[in-house]
């Protein structure tokens, strides 16, 4: 029996392959980097609206406290604020949760930050279910379409603590006038990246190679698309992983290279379908392609209020279900062939 | 004076009630917002038993009061007094915070009869009883919009928007409660964001306020009998300054006590602590 319908098999393998990538809690991490940040770059500045602790900024406000601004809890304050430090010269990093910077302070990043040219690092923690029991207001899944829909923005998705690093770096280095929006997480999740790796802004990270399926991920969920492929492995099914870690801009070369090669594509990522990175690689795929594109993502309705796990699980955001969905495609695109 | 000193035996007692319903929560999760709802239950008590008009049978009755929660993470709170005024029943409380649970951590109106408006994020429910009022009056209803909000929600602009909007509506039909517990997520509230005078603020936003003891009952009373009474045409508050953990003494001296974690046995503590208080 094939390792995918062999449930037990199936769930000690994926068992072991998890125990085998310790996880890091972003918060904690987090911290750190902004710790490290404010030491190098004496221009750096942290914003947030009453997160300070929830954000692990304290040992920084401790350490630089004429560097941290708090302004309560007042989001759209927060991100003008940001720009007004911008665009006094500053260096500023928002740091909040994701809900509060992408949706509820929109227009604040939109004009004060995206039209005015005016760079402002934001940093948005609990994004996608990692706040599960916070329920709809905590809980975000529409962040990258907002943020992705306007003009002059960079769109970056960590997918684990030393990647959210080393895009904090990119971001700090990066010449353009632009706000960069840093998706995060908040608890523990697996680590795959090591702290020498490579990391350019819009150049996606190819962590497998194969020529069958292309598994096209971001954030935590590129931990789940890696243990996809070696479920799919098993299967004698050679999957290519891409660590799509920039949203906007998108890697068009990374997604049409593979488009050359594969037989089908699937895309997940914890965001709603409509508007994500899913979304986006079909935009580049709009000149036409003849293998099947699948988007593994949230339903247009509200998932339920629970603690991150279980929410996952729930709704088939985890490596089993995108390597069944990739067998999915490629069976049925194979026996129409065959045909 | 207070004419309604020592009169309010009963709402004492409904008032330790649920202190006694919240601790019982936060004992499932082992964890919450309790110094919250320890701080507010005074407060609640006298909404719910002494000032609104409601059937507990039927929540969504059209001649009731609406209560809106707008710091939504007091949810805990409010699960105590809707169970102590019967509309979520008792056994219920011990799901709070559970996937299949209609008490989940945010107060949601989706999930949960007396809940009005679904919170967690915070500064919007003043204007919604903007809303709620003004639609109210239309209908020529003589109900009135509650409003529960926090200190926290001080420095959100959109608080003193709909507060602008209710004095300019001449909205007499709002009473509205900030929680000034002196704590928010990242320490004293005057420390985060400087919002005195606040009594003077309100004024000038053309609001009629009263400054109280939150956990001085009789005071409590007093002020909501006052805000209903009150004959000008305009928008009601009640500035309640409260000590968080109230009742629990262990609780109340701790610091940092926005979001607490409560070992096992303390719970029994609590409990214990409140059973002092009730006899007392
Ligand atoms: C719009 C919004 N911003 C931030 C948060 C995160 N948050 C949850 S509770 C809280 C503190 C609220 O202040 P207050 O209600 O006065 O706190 P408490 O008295 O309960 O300690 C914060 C910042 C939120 N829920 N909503
Ligand atoms: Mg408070």
């Amino acid at each position: 029996m094939s390792l995918l319908d062999d449930p037990k098999r199936l769930g000690e393998h994926v068992a072991d392959f998890r125990a085998r990538h310790p996880k890091k809690p972003m918060r904690q991490e987090f911290g750190a980097i902004m710790l490290a940040l404010a030491e190098r770059r004496p221009d750096v500045f942290a914003v947030t609206a009453d997160l300070m602790y929830a954000t692990g900024l304290v040992e920084f406000g401790a350490r630089f406290p004429d560097r941290l601004v708090n302004v309560g809890i007042a989001e759209q304050n927060m991100i003008g604020v940001a720009a007004g430090l911008g665009g006094a010269g500053k260096l500023p990093v928002v740091c909040g949760y994701a809900a509060f910077i992408a949706l509820r302070a929109v227009e604040q990043v939109k004009v004060d930050c995206a039209y005015n040219e005016t760079k402002v690092i934001l940093a948005g923690l609990s994004s996608g279910l990692t706040y599960g029991v916070g329920g709809p207001t905590h809980q975000t899944y529409e962040d990258l379409a907002t943020l992705r829909a306007m003009p002059n923005t960079i769109v970056i998705v960590p997918n684990d603590t030393v990647q959210a690093a080393l895009a904090m770096d990119a971001a700090v280095e990066h010449p353009g006038n632009t706000p960069i929006y840093l998706r995060l997480g908040r608890g523990p999740e697996h680590v795959l990246t090591k702290p020498g790796d490579p990391f350019r802004i819009g150049r996606a990270n190819r962590l497998c190679d194969g020529d069958d399926v292309c598994l096209v991920a971001n954030g935590a969920l590129t931990f789940e698309a890696y243990l996809a492929a070696d479920i799919l492995r098993g299967e004698g099914i050679a999957a290519e992983v891409l660590d799509m870690h920039t949203v906007k801009p998108i890697d068009r070369e990374a997604i049409l290279d593979a488009a050359g090669r594969v037989d089908a594509m699937v895309v997940a990522e914890e965001h709603s379908r409509s508007g994500g990175l899913g979304a986006a690689v079909l935009e580049v795929l709009e000149d036409g392609h003849d293998f099947p594109v699948a988007r593994i993502g949230l339903e247009d309705e509200y998932p339920p209020i629970g603690p991150m796990p279980d929410l996952r699980h729930a709704l088939g955001l985890s490596g089993e279900a995108i390597a069944r969905r990739a067998r999915l495609l490629l069976d049925r695109k194979r026996s129409r062939r065959g045909r | 004076m207070t004419p309604s000193k020592g009169h309010n035996k009963e709402l004492a007692e409904r008032a330790y009630r649920v202190r006694r319903n919240a601790v019982r929560m936060g004992e499932v999760q082992g964890q919450g917002y309790i110094a919250q709802a320890l701080d507010i239950a005074d407060v609640l008590a006298t909404a719910y038993f002494h000032a609104m008009r409601y059937r507990p049978e039927d929540p969504n009755w059209e001649g009731r009061d609406r209560f809106l929660l707008s710091n939504g993470h007091y949810a805990i709170a409010l699960y105590a007094a809707l169970i102590e005024a019967g509309i979520i029943p008792e056994e219920e409380l011990e799901t709070y915070g559970s996937d299949e649970s209609r008490l989940p951590m945010s107060g949601m109106a989706s999930y949960t009869p007396g809940m009005e408006m679904s919170g967690g994020s915070l500064g919007v429910g003043m204007s919604i009883a903007v809303g709620m009022a003004m639609g109210l009056k239309r209908k020529k209803s003589d109900s009135r919009v509650y409003i529960l909000f926090s200190d926290g929600e001080l420095d959100e602009g959109s608080v003193w928007e709909a507060m602008m909007s209710a004095a300019h509506h001449k909205l007499d039909n709002i009473i509205a409660v900030v929680d000034v517990n002196n704590q928010q997520a990242d320490g004293p509230s005057t420390q985060v964001m400087a919002f005195e005078p606040l009594g003077q603020k309100l004024e000038a936003f053309g609001w009629f306020v009263q400054r109280i003891d939150g956990n001085d009952l009789d005071a409590v009373v007093d002020a909501f009998d006052a805000a209903k009474d009150h004959k000008a045409p305009k928008p009601r508050i009640i500035v309640a300054d409260t000590l968080m953990g109230k009742g629990v003494p262990f609780l109340e001296a701790r610091e940092k006590n926005h979001f607490i974690r409560v070992d096992a046995h303390e719970w029994q503590l609590a409990l214990a602590a409140l059973d002092e208080g009730r006899l007392a």
